[in-house]
């Protein structure tokens, strides 16, 4: 699965799993928030990328986080 | 009466081997070799056939002068249309079926057609509107190869622009270059003319054209990712500090995977990223941002899924050729894929 800011551009060249990333320079990233809650907020991104590993799609599908 | 000029080298005209490819130019008032065959094809569209044939070094080692007989028979003889070739892989041969067939469309603004294998050095040389039928790489192909080329000889001799379409849709080789023209207007007029049919809901057609992405087999869900091995990569260009195996910043051809093996993440002074596509410094001040090695190890602790690769990949996006991206995603995939990982979560900057 993929994790990108532009999944318009993704569709187009038909990646199957798309999911949006937080900034196109720092896609799982989130800088504004402390050190440990960054963290967090990053395995909780990641762990909706593992639902989407498991999805079965047909077509380039994007998922919501 | 319509007329057909047909380019030739010495092998295919019938007069010889390598030990001929030194011939002079030649105008012959008849078809030869493949365009008798052509001809034939052609024959109810009542043609004036003439052949014109060089020999494969004299091409490429009096160019000038041979293009300047060619002018001078197009002067004369007048043609509706140019074919060239076809000349499969044959390397001279394509080279010089693309330049004489691109000249010949460019100077007097006859139709050229030609035929080349999709991997003969010829198709570099394709000028701008020269229309190239896909052979294969043998003249094994040579009889439904001359089919095509009658085909798509009496679509442009009647001007048939729908079925062209269809046909070059189908048979002919996409060129994917940009040439340089003189346009009617400047750029900032042509965007806003484009910008302005398209508000009206009009159609238009960009100026890039935009290659294709070819279609994929779409990869399986994972059944049962507690059992499963996930990898990450990236595009993004992350590599450790001081880019050891000098991964491009832009451009790039190459891919690297790096050890993750025992890291429980990815510390700012260890990891880099090598691209002048974004602004890296967010993520050179905290790498997981990019790649998740935090983040992926807490879910394999908690058994989200059995276990995380011990290498990422990863390569730079940024001004890259499509053709070499896919290249190197063929690579990364068959190395993840022996190494027996399930899944991938790749990101993209």
């Amino acid at each position: 699965m993929l994790i990108t800011c532009l999944p318009n551009v993704a569709t187009q060249v038909g990646a199957y799993r798309i999911m949006s990333g937080n900034k196109f320079h720092y896609p799982v990233g989130n800088p504004d928030l402390p050190a440990e809650e960054e963290v967090k907020w990053r395995a909780e991104l990641l762990r909706s990328a593992l639902k989407v590993l498991q999805t079965p799609v047909e077509a380039p599908t994007v998922f919501e986080k | 009466m319509a007329k057909v000029l047909h380019y030739l080298n010495q092998f295919f005209a019938g007069i010889g081997g390598e030990e001929k490819a030194g011939q002079e130019f030649l105008f012959l008032p008849k078809p030869a070799g493949p365009g008798v065959l052509l001809h034939d094809l052609l024959k109810d569209g009542q043609i004036e056939y003439a052949t014109v044939v060089c020999g494969d070094n004299y091409f490429h080692e009096h160019e000038e002068t041979v293009l300047a007989s060619l002018t001078e028979v197009i002067a004369q003889f007048q043609p509706d249309l140019f074919i060239a070739g076809p000349a499969f892989h044959a390397g001279r041969f394509g080279l010089a079926c693309a330049k004489s067939a691109s000249f010949v469309r460019e100077r007097f603004e006859v139709p050229a057609i030609t035929g080349l294998y999709e991997e003969n050095p010829g198709t570099r040389e394709i000028g701008r509107h020269v229309l190239v039928i896909q052979t294969g790489s043998s003249a094994a192909s040579m009889q439904s190869t001359i089919k095509r080329f009658a085909e798509l000889a009496v679509l442009l001799l009647n001007n048939d622009q729908e079925s062209l379409e269809l046909f070059k849709e189908e048979f002919c080789l996409r060129i994917p270059r940009r040439f340089t023209v003189q346009a009617a207007a400047a750029d900032s007029v042509r965007a806003l003319d484009m910008l302005m049919t398209k508000l009206r809901g009009e159609v238009f057609e960009s100026e890039i054209p935009r290659v294709a992405a070819a279609p994929h087999p779409v990869p399986a869900a994972i059944q049962n990712l507690s059992q499963a091995t996930l990898a990450m990569v990236t595009e993004g260009g992350l590599v450790p500090l001081g880019n050891p195996d000098r991964l491009e910043s832009s451009r790039g051809t190459k891919y690297f995977k790096y050890s993750i093996e025992e890291r429980d993440d990815l510390r700012p002074g260890e990891f880099e990223a090598m691209h002048t596509g974004y602004d890296t410094s967010t993520v050179n001040a905290d790498p997981d941002r990019l790649i998740p090695v935090d983040a992926m190890r807490r879910l394999e602790r908690d058994g989200n899924f059995a276990r995380l690769h011990n290498y990422y990949y990863v390569t730079t996006g940024t001004g890259a050729m499509p053709a070499k991206m896919q290249e190197l995603g063929v690579g990364i995939a068959e190395e993840l894929s022996t190494s027996g990982v399930n899944g991938v979560v790749l990101t993209a900057t």
